[in-house]
């Protein structure tokens, strides 16, 4: 997978060999520079902050386990991404992955096998993604509007279905996707790798992508060149639904069971990890390295304020500084 | 000056005939007849509200006239939608130009055209070719930007507007239609539009222009078309007319 | 540049922050509960605290981010499964969310102490360990006590009315049904609405069967702050209905105190986190530890609510710990 790419918040660029490149010394001095790279360079400083202050931070066994954290939030982060670039946002994000949960739970235990009920609980969490993406197109609602309306709706359908009552699914399958690895990464950790390189070239090698861009940008102008921004936007919701559905099947796998809570903190911290990730929240700029760098950025904050023993009252704290610093930092984006 | 014509000329590139276009009540304009010649500069000119934009509009498919016809390279038309149009070969440079400030410059070229390549049932962005047929595109019409990998954002107006006539121009098309291409450009900006107009009639593709800018219509016009209240009342070839003849024609004191 | 100024402010932020073990004891707890963000889990981790300062234990006390935080929850505690902690005191948000988390827990053969929520005991076998013990309240017992309580207040056949927490929640559940079974045949429960917990939510429905049961003698609330909505509701208008929450929260103590509430059923979470941590203790002296230990329950009205204010948030009176023999 290629780094730099035109839209990458990323400054050096492959392919561009006769024209100028700033030196090296002027990209350090460069603002900008900071703003595109910020998740990774808070992600460096975390690790070597975390690093000196708690040697346990880098044994392999907690690097994994991190890894492991960031899987579902990194899966989401893309979903998000997507919707983001667009300049759209899916507050339904975190309640569609609670109605997969659901779904998938319910499925299971009416017998119908664990592989059909992650079929359905995906096709479910797309479906949303698709009734999101068609009343802000077609209705010509606002998208927060639609998915804080989404988001109460599927809160509703997802208590009524389970009468509020968790599931416990206690498949062999998903107990082994949980907590099996290959090479050195669970499965959970090869899911999110998937997911990311698939939606990096979704974003930057299709036509599709570059549409998306253009749709987020100037909707207008991308309508004039016959680019149907009405499709483009749905499907963006569509994607979005559908790593929710993915993060569910993580979900459940890791807790064992579908419970009919919404986590919001999944939500926020899929919005946090975008504006980490220097994605554009007016659209027409993003990157998929960025927001799964600042998920794992968010996911590593958490585990080593936990291995330094601060208190959790701090630690929701950290959080909302480091997004607030990271959306200041992107002031300086140009 | 010449009356206007009501046969086409064998040359024309576009053609149309008794044209008329009404928004509920309102009259856009009424019994037009237009011609444009192949590998010409065609200009319309004319005050506000005479009816030349909804026309522009009309021929490049944004709206559907509600009588007359409209011959585009020698067979009927009318397009439906403006992605129609580009597809028989009519490239439109919109006021607003349509271009996408946070994508590159050879991303905004190839946009909605992207070069793709298949690997299997996938179709994949040419990203190298897109971006070596972006400079040559620029280098044929002598635009210059620092890069192609640039984003628009970053670019001036003229440049702006030079990329989106290089887009329009740079498709193959026939003809270019441009909606007052030099309408916000300072002066030497004006002047490399200017410029990238001529190379475009060099190089034999034809140009429909909307301009208040009566020396600039005859600086790069071939042939002139006058609008007034919805009808079309004069034609006359550029090097034949005089700047005072031009407004009076539009004014309509002649 | 920026960011380095922030990480260096942020570096000095967090020492300052990072509180170093209080106590060098002889054993490491890692105490891992829900939310902090209920008084509920403060008492807890206040009972935690200061229990092991007492008996010479270095703790620390990590929480989820909210009640929903599940798999936050699993996180914390796998990052505290990777220290060297002797003992790991567990309040699970749900029956299974922490199981995959401490797997590498029971493999260092650490006592597993399970306080408040359960961890279900079949899934636990499924990753191939068993909790050590578990410390926690009995909310059918709590909700029958309340029920009783209604009994004595009420005359025999008056109307009831519940106000129950979130649908579905399993703590909600139990404490209704220890109500109704308490009131079983003797009082009619003429309407259940669920308040989410929330007080004004429970003030609203209140007011709406206040009007609509006209003749209700008594409410009960499955917790305390549902309980104080309905209160307000049955001040407004100004009729006779006893109300009895649930928890034991300072707030509900007071109102008892000043005779509105009736009554409430006091749970301690404090006692709750104490015990736990008097149970990692015992464990590391290598003590067999009782598998099912139920945490003090106490009704409490007019006549006691002074005495457990000022005891506050431990309970007015002595109270049956077995781990405290143990200890001896």
């Amino acid at each position: 997978m290629s780094l730099p790419t035109d839209n990458a918040p990323a400054v050096p660029r492959a392919g561009a060999t006769e024209e100028s490149r700033p030196s090296l010394a002027a990209l350090l001095l460069d603002p900008s520079f900071w703003a595109d790279w910020a998740s990774v360079v808070g992600l460096v400083g975390l690790v070597i902050l975390f690093g000196i202050t708690q040697p346990v931070f880098l044994s392999v066994a907690n690097l994994q386990a991190l890894l492991l954290a960031a899987a579902i939030l990194v899966v989401l982060s893309i979903g998000q991404t997507f919707v983001v670039a667009t300049s759209g946002i899916d507050l339904s994000l975190a309640a569609a992955v609670m109605l997969g949960a659901v779904i998938l739970g319910l499925v299971n235990a009416a017998g119908w096998g664990v592989l059909a009920a992650c079929l359905l609980a995906v096709l479910a969490t797309s479906a949303i993604g698709l009734l999101n993406g068609v009343l802000i197109t077609a209705g010509r609602i606002p998208d927060f509007v639609v998915t804080l309306g989404t988001l109460s709706g599927i809160t509703g359908l997802g208590l009524i279905i389970s009468g509020g009552e968790p599931t416990m699914v206690g498949s062999t399958f998903l107990l082994k996707l949980a907590s099996g690895s290959f090479g050195p990464f669970g499965y959970p950790v090869w899911v999110a790798i998937a997911a990311v390189v698939v939606a990096h070239i979704a974003l930057y090698h299709t036509r599709f992508g570059v549409h998306l861009l253009a749709t987020g940008g100037q909707a207008e102008s991308a309508a004039a060149l016959g680019i149907r921004t009405n499709r483009v936007k749905i499907a963006a919701y569509t994607i979005s639904g559908f790593c929710a559905g993915i993060a569910a099947i993580l979900l459940v796998a890791r807790i064992g069971s579908a419970e009919p809570q919404i986590n919001t903190s999944l939500l926020l911290n899929s919005v946090a990890a975008v504006v980490l990730g220097g994605v554009s929240l007016f659209g027409g700029r993003a990157s998929i390295l960025g927001p799964a760098i600042g998920a794992l950025m968010l996911t590593a904050l958490v585990n080593g304020l936990t291995l330094l023993s601060v208190s959790a009252f701090y630690q929701p704290l950290a959080v909302g500084a480091i997004v607030v610093l990271a959306a200041l930092i992107m002031r300086y984006q140009k | 000056m010449s009356a206007v014509h009501r046969t086409a000329p064998a040359d024309a590139i576009l053609a149309c005939e008794g044209l008329s276009k009404h928004f509920g009540g309102i009259r856009a304009f009424t019994d037009v007849g237009f011609q444009a010649r192949r590998g010409e500069v065609t200009a319309v000119i004319g005050d506000n509200g005479a009816g030349k934009s909804t026309l522009i509009r009309c021929l490049v498919g944004v709206h559907q006239p509600d009588g007359g016809t409209i011959h585009f390279d020698g067979r009927p038309h009318p397009f439906s939608n403006p992605d129609e149009a580009r597809k028989a070969g009519i490239e439109t440079v919109h006021q607003n130009l349509a271009l996408i400030d946070e994508l590159t410059v050879a991303q905004n070229l190839f946009l909605n055209r992207e070069i793709v390549r298949r690997i299997g049932p996938f179709a994949l962005l040419d990203r190298k070719a897109m971006k070596t047929q972006a400079r040559a595109m620029l280098s044929r019409l002598s635009i210059n930007v620092p890069s192609v990998t640039q984003r628009v954002r970053r670019l001036s107006g003229g440049q702006r507007q030079a990329i989106s006539i290089c887009r329009a121009a740079g498709s193959g098309a026939k003809l270019v239609v441009m909606d007052e291409p030099t309408a916000a450009l300072g002066v030497q900006e004006t002047a490399n539009v200017e410029a990238l107009i001529r190379k475009l009639r060099e190089q034999g593709v034809s140009v429909i222009l909307i301009s208040h800018n009566f020396d600039q219509v005859r600086r790069l016009s071939d042939q002139i078309w006058v609008m007034r209240a919805g009808k079309m009342v004069a034609t006359v070839r550029a090097s034949e007319t005089t700047g005072n003849e031009l407004v009076a024609l539009v004014t309509g004191a002649a | 540049m920026r960011i380095f100024n922030g990480l260096t402010l942020g570096a000095s932020l967090l020492a300052t922050i990072i509180s170093a073990p209080a106590y060098a004891g002889d054993a490491k707890v890692a105490a891992i509960v829900k939310g902090l963000d209920n008084p509920f889990f403060q008492y807890m981790q206040k009972g935690i605290e200061e229990q092991a300062t007492a008996d010479g234990v270095a703790v620390t006390v990590q929480a989820a981010a909210n009640m929903g935080d599940a798999t936050g929850q699993a996180d914390k505690l796998t990052a505290m499964a990777m220290q060297d902690y002797d003992c790991y005191l567990t309040n699970p948000i749900s029956v299974s969310n922490l199981v995959q988390a401490l797997v590498p827990v029971a493999q260092k053969k650490k006592p597993i102490v399970n306080i408040d929520s359960t961890i279900d005991a079949e899934q636990a076998k499924a990753a191939g360990f068993a909790v050590s013990t578990y410390i926690g309240t009995d909310n059918v017992a709590a909700g029958a006590l309340a029920g009783e309580e209604m009994l004595k207040l009420v005359p025999k056949g008056s109307k009831v009315a519940l106000v129950a927490g979130i649908v579905g929640d399993v703590g909600s559940n139990a404490r209704i049904k220890g109500f109704k079974q308490a009131v079983e045949g003797k009082l009619e429960v003429v309407v259940m609405v669920s308040a989410d917990w929330d007080r004004e939510k429970a003030l609203t429905a209140a007011t709406d069967i206040l009007q609509a049961h006209p003749d209700l003698a008594g409410f009960f609330a499955a917790n305390d702050i549902m309980a104080l909505g309905v209160e307000r509701a049955v001040q407004t208008s100004s009729k006779d209905v006893k109300v009895i929450g649930l928890d034991g929260i300072v707030d509900a103590l007071k109102s008892v105190a000043a005779g509105e509430l009736s009554a409430t059923v006091a749970q301690y979470p404090y006692v709750v986190g104490a015990m736990g941590v008097e149970a990692c203790k015992a464990a590391a002296m290598g003590k067999e530890l009782p598998a099912n230990v139920p945490a003090p329950v106490l009704l409490i009205n007019k006549d006691n609510a002074e005495a457990s204010l000022k005891n506050f948030p431990r309970p007015g009176g002595d109270y049956p710990d077995p781990f405290r023999e143990m200890l001896k």
